[in-house]
């Protein structure tokens, strides 16, 4: 499939500070995308490069086979974006904001933004002043969805959702996708991610450090195994047994229970030799995007 | 829950005082600064102590420049002197700072959503007004006591510099007061500055007919600046009036706090109105909505202003008359009394032009403001190119400012008329018009820095006042002419001579078109700054 977005090599420095260190990321056409991270790890950065916003030091940014920087307004026609965190004018009304987007868009889906405004629940008469935050992000969110772009860019939009509407946020981003629109989702809500995303791209200190369907992540990821052994075997033989095995990590032993985790290549290694000590129960995980993304920060952990 | 409605407010001021203390120091040497080099100057300016009476006598004279500074009060010592020069500059920056404090941190917290933090902790119900209004009141007794210190330093008695210092600390003690009853009238921080600021201006303006026209000193006690200007510092150093500014500095904080204890977090007791459900603005209409509070007020500003001043204008015939010096002039035909009265209404519209001015950088800020508060971004991901963006801006900073000075200038010379003067509506409207290309090269100064480094963008705002500074007071200290050159303001010729000099002005212009298109396309190339 075509790449929508398509980012090499791309850095960006705030001074000294260094936001972006060489990040890739391919949003493919159809997709959403997960884009996951911490924040602070460079998430809204890459967005504002996308949209022109932010100019890039160095690397090669495509989007919808322009530049994003330079074709700024033809490029802006076909791309929808909502803001992290929305700060509205204290005082036009949400309908006027949403308008307003509208207007510069050259129109917007008249049906969608009255579908919009009833799904979520939006008063447009409140002046931007007296919305909370959730009801800010709701605005932003309208506006996008009811303009007619084909690519979508997300910046954390369910800051401050209530859980209801983001199950709400969740079931119209699986619309715009049905409907064939690409969605570059960034968030640091790994269910949200879990539930929508085809692919993910994990990013730390400025690079992107894993990408593809969560499938994929898993398969070249540890399993997560816990088994009660026969017998008073376990302490005595088979852990030293388990340990000795090539990928086996982290055993624990807790009387005749074993847990441990182990990586693709040592799972039928690890099968057989459980076996050989007698197996009563047995609990075999694949790792949840929560052990995905807690590896690749593990670093952080160790040092805290 | 235990505790009393000022539980925390210890904690509070001092969070407070973290947070401001960069905020509030430029502002405390700027009045340490300013009456000191004042003081200084003195000497220098005045040989003997003759002419420093003569001065006094023409300026006490002259309405334009008691509406302005007040009545000058004893010119013949450097405090007396000093007073003049900055007593009422002095108050109204005062009163400005404790307003913009009080409001930063009650309102304006309320809004950003910093204080429902904050406020969710052990705090009682009045401990955050309580420690904005205490923080703005140690500020003032700061500038009290520097202004007393400075003064000294350059040698002044002890009387005056404390009386002058006063009457600055005891205009923050007030204006606090006020500030805390207007955040609890508007719903969001803006409104209240606003709020509070039509009660300085309304005072100034007060205060400033009080010591015009005639027969009307009993206005000065209907206003706190009037009240402080009574202090009188180095001729009559009367302390009595600070008693009553303290006492409306606790009288209005005790009614804020009455009305805060009326109202739920986050409302003010003026309830926000709904909008409309659908919207037809474009940029243009936007940046029309944005700055129509700014140009609304302006206008009515610049129209009163222009009134006021028409009537100032017309009370100078009766000087002329009462003068030796001038009527020796007409007598000798050195100058026409349309003449003389011509070049004091041209010092008049020079008030209004730094006016003018302020509406201009008040424009460009005001899109600089967006981009900063995340709006502009939003905006900027529609199809919408940068310079798309910034023109309305450029056009509204450059016109708004100019039909304020046509309207303040048509209002003078109508009401001068209106009040038997002999002033011609085309030639006042003329000279109106030739300052305005000085005050859009303060706005394209503005916008300069807004498009090559917003960071430095305050400094429009220092260099707008250096040009104030220099421009009124650079001919009474004889500063020399190439010093006087550097003020767009002073290089405005009179259209009523047979032949103006326009050279200057097609330079301020000049500059001013160079300052825009660096600035837009400083703009265009940078990187906009997000949240």
């Amino acid at each position: 499939m075509a790449a929508v977005i398509s980012i090499a090599g791309l850095e960006k420095c705030f001074g000294r500070s260094v936001a972006l260190d060489g990040l890739d990321l391919e949003v493919s056409e159809g997709e959403v995308h997960g884009f996951l991270g911490p924040n602070g790890a460079g998430k809204s950065t890459t967005l504002r490069i996308l949209l022109g916003l932010l100019r890039a030091d160095a690397g090669t940014v495509r989007v919808l086979d322009g530049d994003p920087w330079r074709d700024v307004v033809t490029l802006h026609r076909r791309i929808a974006y909502v803001p992290g965190d929305v700060n509205l004018w204290p005082g036009l009304s949400g309908g006027e904001a949403i308008d307003l987007l509208g207007r510069l868009r050259g129109g917007l889906d008249e049906q969608r933004r009255a579908e919009l405004l009833g799904i979520f629940e939006l008063d447009p008469t409140i002046r931007g002043h007296a919305y909370s935050k959730g009801n800010r992000q709701k605005v932003a969110i309208v506006a996008a969805l009811s303009s007619n772009a084909e690519v979508l860019i997300l910046d954390e939009p369910t800051s401050g959702l209530d859980p209801l509407m983001e199950a709400t946020f969740r079931r119209e981003i699986r619309r715009e996708k049905a409907r064939g629109r690409s969605v570059l989702l960034s968030s640091h809500i790994l269910a949200e991610v879990e539930s929508l995303a085809d692919r993910i791209s994990i990013i730390r200190k400025g690079k992107v450090v894993e990408t593809g369907s969560l499938e994929q992540m898993r398969s070249h990821a540890r399993t997560n195994v816990a088994a009660t052994l026969d017998g008073g075997a376990a302490r005595t033989t088979a852990a030293p047994a388990l340990t000795a095995l090539p990928g086996v990590r982290d055993l624990l032993l807790e009387g005749s229970r074993v847990h441990f985790s182990v990586d693709d290549g040592g799972l039928a290694a690890a099968m057989n030799t459980l076996a050989a000590f007698g197996v009563s129960a047995l609990t075999v995980t694949p790792p949840s995007l929560e052990d995905l993304f807690l590896q690749h920060y593990g670093e952080r952990g160790s040092q805290a | 829950m235990s505790g009393t409605p000022f539980t925390g407010t210890t904690a509070l001021l001092r969070h407070a005082l973290r947070l401001d203390r960069w905020k509030l120091l430029p502002w405390l040497l700027v009045f340490g600064a300013f009456p000191m080099m004042s003081y200084a100057a003195y000497a220098s300016v005045f040989s003997t102590p003759l002419e420093a009476r003569a001065l006094q006598l023409s300026l006490g004279s002259n309405p334009a420049f008691s509406l302005l500074f007040g009545q000058p009060g004893d010119l013949g010592t450097a405090a007396g002197f000093t007073t003049w020069r900055v007593q009422m500059f002095g108050m109204f920056f005062a009163a400005l700072m404790a307003v913009f404090a009080v409001t930063r941190h009650t309102r304006a917290a309320e809004e950003s959503g910093r204080a429902e933090l904050l406020d969710s902790g052990v705090v009682g119900r009045h401990a955050r007004l309580a420690s904005a209004v205490v923080l703005a009141w140690l500020a003032s007794a700061a500038v009290t006591a520097l202004v007393e210190l400075a003064l000294m330093a350059a040698g002044s008695p002890t009387g005056p510099a404390f009386a002058l210092g006063s009457a600055f600390g005891g205009m923050g003690l007030a204006f606090a007061g006020v500030a805390a009853v207007t955040a609890q009238l508007g719903s969001s921080g803006r409104t209240a500055n606003t709020l509070a600021a039509t009660v300085l201006g309304t005072s100034y303006l007060l205060r400033g007919l009080g010591d015009t026209l005639d027969n009307a000193e009993w206005l000065l006690w209907t206003n706190p600046m009037g009240w402080a200007e009574q202090i009188r510092p180095a001729s009559e150093n009367d302390f009595r009036p600070l008693l009553l500014l303290l006492a409306v500095a606790l009288a209005l904080t005790a009614l804020a706090a009455w009305l805060e204890s009326r109202r739920d977090f986050g409302m003010g007791m003026i309830a926000p109105r709904g909008g409309p459900a659908r919207g037809r603005l474009g940029t243009w209409g936007l940046t029309v909505r944005l700055n129509g509070g700014a140009f609304w007020t302006w206008g009515i500003v610049f129209i009163a202003l222009g009134s006021v001043y028409g009537l100032v204008a017309t009370t100078m015939s009766t000087v002329f008359r009462d003068n030796p010096f001038v009527r020796q002039m007409i007598t000798f035909r050195l100058a026409t009394e349309e003449q003389l009265l011509f070049a004091f209404v041209e010092v008049l519209l020079l008030v209004l032009a730094f006016i003018g001015g302020v509406f201009g950088i008040q424009v460009v800020l005001r899109f600089h403001a967006e981009e900063d508060e995340g709006r502009a971004e939003w905006l900027l991901s529609a199809p919408l190119s940068r310079l798309a963006y910034a023109a309305p801006t450029v056009v509204l900073a450059a016109v708004g400012p100019a039909l304020g000075m046509a309207a303040g200038a048509a209002a003078l010379a109508t009401s001068a008329r209106m009040a038997g003067s002999e002033l011609d509506t085309a030639q006042v409207v003329a000279q109106g018009l030739a300052e305005v290309p000085a005050l859009w090269l303060a706005a394209a100064v503005a916008l300069f820095l807004v498009g090559l480094a917003p960071r430095a963008r305050a400094v429009a705002w220092l260099l707008l006042v250096y040009w104030l500074l220099l421009t009124m007071f650079g001919p009474v200290l004889e500063a020399p002419e190439w010093l006087m050159g550097t003020s767009p303001f002073h290089v405005v010729p009179n259209v009523t001579d047979s032949a103006p000099d326009w050279t200057p002005v097609l330079w301020t212009l000049a500059i001013a078109t160079g300052l825009v298109v660096a600035g837009l396309a400083g703009y265009r190339r940078r990187d906009l700054s997000g949240r």
